[in-house]
């Protein structure tokens, strides 16, 4: 019926993969979208430069929900070298439908959090 | 001073505002109130027929401005936004600039309808429509 809110969204949205915070993690990073407010933290543990476990939990709307929950299954046993290759665009795409420029945002905040982290191991 | 002023002055900006007060000044104050606090009154009888929709500010009709923060539960006023788009209603969603009073209402941000006199009753309906079809949407 509706082409953003397909099954998907509203199903990682309702029910997200990945939600919680790892205690002794590795990286834990948060960061926000000031212009509306939503809020991501990250707790991720590393093995051999893979990413062994990641979890999130955030404030926001269906989108930045959703996408984090298929976001962090989808980078889940990478190598960081592999995830930094990964573009906004192939992050975006894990949703499967198309954007506007504020809500592209909204789903962008768990990949910015993430490559945030990373860059503040390094 | 004004001869080393560079530039065009914001002439455009001195007619703007001189046809905007003659046109507040011809319908007249009264009556945008008038028909300003009829929206209020209509708008608030009819907000509470939807038992999931949260109104912030005073329920009074006196009391209050035809701006209405609002919430649907379980629904986040960015989602509500987007889906009340479909029926081109434009509600603006997020912090409105008063961090300080969303986290005193602890919410993370609201959604917000504003009526003036271009506004009709039709349109509270319109809303209450968009209402009901962000809960059918997100199916809460």
């Amino acid at each position: 019926m509706d082409e953003l809110y397909r099954e998907i969204i509203l199903e990682h949205w309702k029910n997200p993969q990945n939600y919680g915070v790892i205690e002794d993690a590795d990286i834990d990073i948060s960061d926000n979208n000031p212009l509306c407010g939503d809020e991501m933290r990250l707790t991720i543990s590393l093995s051999q430069n893979k990413v062994k476990h990641i979890l999130f939990i955030s404030e926001g709307c269906a989108v930045s929900k959703a996408s984090a929950s298929l976001f962090t299954e989808m980078v889940k046993e990478k190598s960081i070298t592999d995830i930094q290759q990964i573009t906004p665009e192939e992050a975006i795409s894990v949703l499967g439908v198309e954007l506007t420029p504020t809500r592209t945002k909204c789903a962008l905040l768990v990949y910015t959090t993430l490559q945030k982290g990373f860059s503040m191991v390094e | 001073p004004d001869t080393f002023e560079v530039g065009t002055g914001n002439l455009e900006g001195v007619v703007g505002l001189a046809a905007a007060i003659s046109y507040i000044e011809n319908i007249g104050f009264e009556n945008i109130i008038t028909h300003e606090k009829e929206i209020i009154k209509y708008a608030l009888e009819r907000f509470e027929t939807v038992p999931y929709m949260k109104i912030y500010g005073s329920q009074n009709a006196e009391n209050r401005l035809a701006i209405f923060s609002f919430a649907i539960k379980n629904a986040h006023p960015h989602d509500i936004a987007q889906i009340m788009d479909r029926l081109h209603i434009c509600v603006r969603s997020g912090h409105h600039c008063a961090q300080p009073l969303m986290y005193v209402l602890g919410v993370p941000a609201t959604a917000r309808a504003s009526f003036y006199l271009y506004n009709t009753k039709e349109d509270v309906d319109t809303l209450i429509e968009g209402i009901k079809l962000v809960k059918k949407i997100l199916k809460i």
